[in-house]
């Protein structure tokens, strides 16, 4: 089973579409796993017109305190890298929920044991069943949640479970846009990542971004041109260049498949590319 | 009683900072009946943090003692670990570090039962 990303740094430049329009291609003789890790917005199954039923729990362990353990010594609230724990000399700490994202580092430093953990819903997976050979998990972030990279490993998890109990060919991952944890979780341990961009100041700016955390966690990439018949090619060259990364796929700018993409037309999208 | 002022710069002559968890510094005011006895000057370092400002702010505060913090507004998770601790809270102070202590002293500036964003 081959590992493949989609992502990039800015949004709106079709890492969806491309992430898409991917898994639906190779559907055609293979099977495979569409996994939407956009999990504070995820849209995938908006545009396969899917409906999300039957939500699978997410949790996570946030930690709360046995008084009878503590000694007060607040070595939790000064390891606590969100400032998350509030302590005053000699009173009990105190957990602020907002800004806790159950990393766990304040359970792993207690000299005494004092501080148990509490599951928590985080967030929620979903299955859909596209055709035969086409599968998408969704996985959704809890609304407030301000931490979200534990809950796009736990997706990628049952995805990827679920992917090998279906024997898949293919397991494809759309990110969300960013460098942040959350694209971090995404991206890690698959075989190729593809960045998609725009010829814009900023989407090569952007690009640029992607392409150092690619290199930095030695995912091998290729670069995913969108809209590539307008601004100005020579600015995403010379970061292929830079990077030794090359442009793999361009897909030129068209109205026609904007409107067949806002109908939910893949059938139609696929054959104007 | 010690009051801790949020300040732009570290002097009792300093304008009150509007913010709490972000402000430049904290001026401490040691008071006896109507007067100011003592001052320190200590650094905020939470203006660094990157997330809860305002909870590492506080932490500073009530580890100095203070009985009373004067500032221009507070968020919600400040204000209620500050309440919490027994730390009474006074919003909406603007001009000099010295007025709004005199000012909170007279009775001028009242203590707030919320934050105020």
């Amino acid at each position: 089973m081959q590992k493949i990303a989609s992502t990039g740094t800015k949004g709106g430049v079709g890492k969806s579409t491309f992430a898409i329009l991917l898994a639906y291609k190779l559907s055609k003789n293979k099977k495979v796993v569409l996994c939407d890790c956009d999990v504070e917005c995820p849209n995938d199954y908006l545009i396969l017109n899917q409906r999300l039923k039957k939500p699978k729990k997410i949790y996570q362990d946030y930690p709360i305190l046995d008084k009878r353990k503590c000694v007060k010594c607040g070595l939790c609230s000064k390891t606590c890298k969100e400032n998350a724990i509030f302590w005053v000399k000699n009173k009990y700490p105190m957990f602020i929920y907002d800004l806790c994202t159950a990393c766990g580092a304040c359970i792993i430093v207690c000299p005494n044991k004092a501080i148990k953990t509490k599951k928590k819903k985080s967030g929620e997976s979903f299955i859909n069943k596209v055709n035969n050979n086409f599968w998408l998990i969704t996985g959704r972030s809890k609304p407030g949640i301000t931490e979200t990279g534990p809950i796009v490993s736990e997706v990628k998890e049952r995805a990827i479970k679920f992917a090998k109990k279906k024997k898949a060919d293919y397991i494809i991952f759309d990110t969300a846009p960013g460098t942040h944890c959350s694209v971090i979780q995404a991206l890690l341990d698959v075989d190729k990542a593809y960045a998609v961009t725009e010829p814009t100041p900023l989407g090569a700016h952007d690009l640029s971004l992607i392409l150092e955390l690619l290199r930095k966690i030695r995912v091998p990439s290729e670069i995913i041109l969108n809209k590539a018949d307008v601004g100005n090619r020579k600015l995403i060259e010379k970061i292929s260049e830079k990077f030794k990364t090359k442009i793999s796929v361009e897909i030129p700018y068209s109205e026609e498949l904007v409107k067949a993409y806002c109908e939910k037309d893949l059938k139609r999208v696929v054959k104007l590319i | 009683m010690k009051i801790a002022v949020t300040a732009t710069h570290r002097s009792l002559d300093a304008d009150v900072d509007p913010r709490f968890g972000r402000c430049m510094c904290f001026v401490i005011v040691e008071t006896e009946g109507k007067e100011i006895k003592n001052h320190k000057e200590i650094s905020n370092e939470a203006i660094q943090a990157t997330r809860g400002a305002g909870i590492q702010a506080a932490q500073t505060v009530a580890n100095e003692g203070a009985e009373v913090v004067i500032t221009g507004n507070i968020g919600p998770n400040a204000f209620n670990v500050l309440s919490q601790t027994g730390i009474k809270v006074v919003t909406g102070a603007t001009g000099k570090v010295k007025e709004a202590v005199e000012k909170y002293l007279k009775g001028e500036l009242k203590e707030t039962s919320g934050p105020n964003f």
